[in-house]
């Protein structure tokens, strides 16, 4: 069973991102997957073809639902428009909970399409947890957040980011979607000990992880979902493992996506890293 | 926007930096020097990278995903205008009019619009340039645009013709063209041949295909449509074209005939087989829909 209370303590084992290359496989192999994580914006539409799939997986397998652009961190509200369309689609897919970044990514209407880091805030804090908590009772769902990698830090800032994490979920009393590899890429990036990031996150709040794999430039490392797990972010899910207990675990393949069968062997590679049910986890 | 002095220092620096993000990138794709204060009010450099730098790394994966997927839904504008025309027509309608929705679906939106307001970006190719456009929004919409309940017939046996009004599923889009831009893009689907093009990883543009065309003669009356969730391009006689048309406006049956066959000379019964084929077909294709 799940220590987890967003999942309602079911174990949701290891799951893969839906991708539109495997749709052909998954609907006529019906393979044997714990679940699949779907991008919501993909299926945010009014019909074809992305929601038929959709209800073909859905009459199969366990979907929760992961999204891109609320942008929970942006200085301004929630957009209701969004919030109104993804309310029908959890509706239709049951996600027992749903994740978004922490990370802003529109100004004024206009939208970038990134995960633009966050300053590390007292303000940042209070209003990111102000637009959570909005999010959480206009969507009568529990919310994770995840810690999305980054490439510049802010003058501003007053904390680390596992601080700012910290706070921010407190204070909107929501879940953790922790992201190993994210946490990997930035520490690369900035210069923090990962291990430090990863024990300094409240065990009782991880509603998920995802591990993925990254690339490494000369200066930098980017966060390229192309390729597979590398070996210190197996190390750092095993210690989130530690702390967490069995916590739904997704592998993201988003870009030179192999066959299917490659990614989910991929993915379950996680699955050693997982105790038995009736293993405790050490905080 | 208001005075950045109004703002919350939140505010005030995510306008800064999303202002720096989405300013074009200059030469070799390299951000503009004129971000370079922007980035070192807002940002810390570290051991390796300047705040430069670091913004920079933002200000091109806003570029080339934005660009990536204007070319991705634009492939056969692209092939018309060639690929530094596109790229130059795309920069200015991204800097013109940006993404004013959380989906990157609706990116191409305001294309067909910003094309007719500047025609120099598309000169010498304008006109085929204009109608690739349209089409190739049509195509997002019949893509996953919504569809109504279909017409049930047995709610409009009996009623006369002066009181029926019908709708089309509003994924269905008319146009009429002149140039065959449907036969363009059956060529372009072929040509490319790419299996995996609708793999969802960011940035991968397509072959480098150009086409062109000559005018057709007469003007054709093309549906944009969904059928079994492919999309369609389907031909339609003019007449037939009009009669949707009309009844999309809100026309009644009687009403809408009568504006299909305004200027015809062919005798009452040939045009009266001639619709209950239409409608046969129609109803076939699911296009017949109540009026919401």
């Amino acid at each position: 069973m799940s220590q987890s209370r967003y999942a309602n303590y079911v174990d949701y084992g290891v799951g893969i991102g839906l991708r539109i290359p495997h749709y052909r496989h998954i609907l006529e192999k019906k393979p044997v997957v714990d679940w699949f994580e779907i991008i919501s914006e993909n299926y945010l539409v009014d019909g074809g073809r992305p929601l038929q799939v959709l209800d073909q997986i859905l009459e199969q397998y366990r979907v929760v639902q992961h999204g891109v652009s609320m942008y929970l961190g942006n200085a301004s509200r929630p957009n209701r428009g969004h919030l109104r369309k993804l309310k029908a689609l959890t509706r239709r897919t049951k996600t027992p909970w749903l994740s978004d970044h922490l990370c802003w990514g529109s100004v004024d209407g206009r939208y970038t399409h990134d995960l633009l880091p966050m300053p590390y805030t007292w303000e940042a804090v209070e209003t990111t947890a102000r637009n959570i908590r909005e999010v959480q009772d206009y969507l009568e769902l529990p919310v994770a957040v995840e810690n999305v990698s980054s490439y510049a830090e802010f003058h501003m800032s007053e904390m680390s980011e596992w601080e700012f994490l910290n706070e921010v979920v407190e204070r909107a009393d929501c879940g953790i979607l922790l992201d190993v590899n994210n946490i990997y890429v930035s520490s690369q990036n900035h210069g923090f000990n990962p291990m430090e990031y990863v024990n300094a996150v409240p065990s009782d709040r991880v509603a998920q992880i995802h591990v993925a794999g990254h690339t490494k430039f000369e200066k930098y490392v980017l966060d390229t979902h192309d390729h597979p797990v590398l070996d210190p972010v197996w190390k750092l899910y095993a210690r989130a493992i530690e702390r967490c207990g069995r916590t739904a675990t997704l592998l993201e393949w988003d870009d030179k996506i192999p066959s299917f069968d490659e990614v989910h062997r991929e993915a379950l590679k996680a699955a050693k890293f997982l105790p038995k049910a009736d293993v405790r986890a050490v905080a | 926007m208001s005075a950045p002095s109004r703002k919350s220092p939140l505010a005030a620096v995510q306008s800064a930096m999303a202002r720096a993000v989405m300013r074009p990138l200059g030469p070799r794709e390299e951000m503009q020097r004129e971000n370079a204060e922007a980035a070192q009010a807002i940002l810390k450099p570290n051991d390796r990278l300047t705040s430069f730098d670091r913004l920079q790394i933002y200000n091109q994966q806003y570029w080339w995903r934005l660009l990536g997927t204007l070319a991705e839904d634009f492939r056969g504008l692209r092939a018309v205008l060639g690929e530094r025309k596109f790229d130059r027509l795309a920069v200015a309608y991204l800097t013109a009019c940006g993404s004013t929705s959380w989906s990157l679906r609706d990116l191409g939106q305001h294309l067909e619009e910003f094309i007719r307001e500047h025609p120099e970006l598309t000169a010498p190719h304008h006109p085929l340039a204009l109608e690739m456009a349209r089409v190739e929004w049509a195509r997002v919409i019949a893509f996953d645009g919504p569809e109504n309940p279909r017409l049930d017939p047995q709610r409009i046996v009996g009623r006369p013709a002066s009181r029926i009004r019908l709708g089309l599923q509003p994924h269905i889009t008319l146009l009429e063209l002149h140039y065959p831009i449907d036969e363009i893009c059956r060529r372009l689907k072929r040509t490319e041949a790419d299996p995996a093009s609708n793999a969802v990883s960011g940035g991968v543009r397509p072959r480098r295909l150009r086409v062109t065309a000559k005018p057709t003669a007469k003007p054709i009356c093309l549906a944009v449509h969904r059928l079994d969730f492919s999309v369609y391009y389907k031909r339609l006689e003019p007449e037939a074209w009009r009669l949707l048309l009309a009844l999309r406006g809100g026309e009644t049956l009687e009403r809408a005939c009568g504006i299909a066959f305004a200027n015809s000379l062919e005798a009452e019964q040939v045009t009266t087989s001639k619709v209950q084929g239409w409608f046969a077909l129609w109803m076939r294709f699911g296009w017949l829909c109540e009026r919401c």
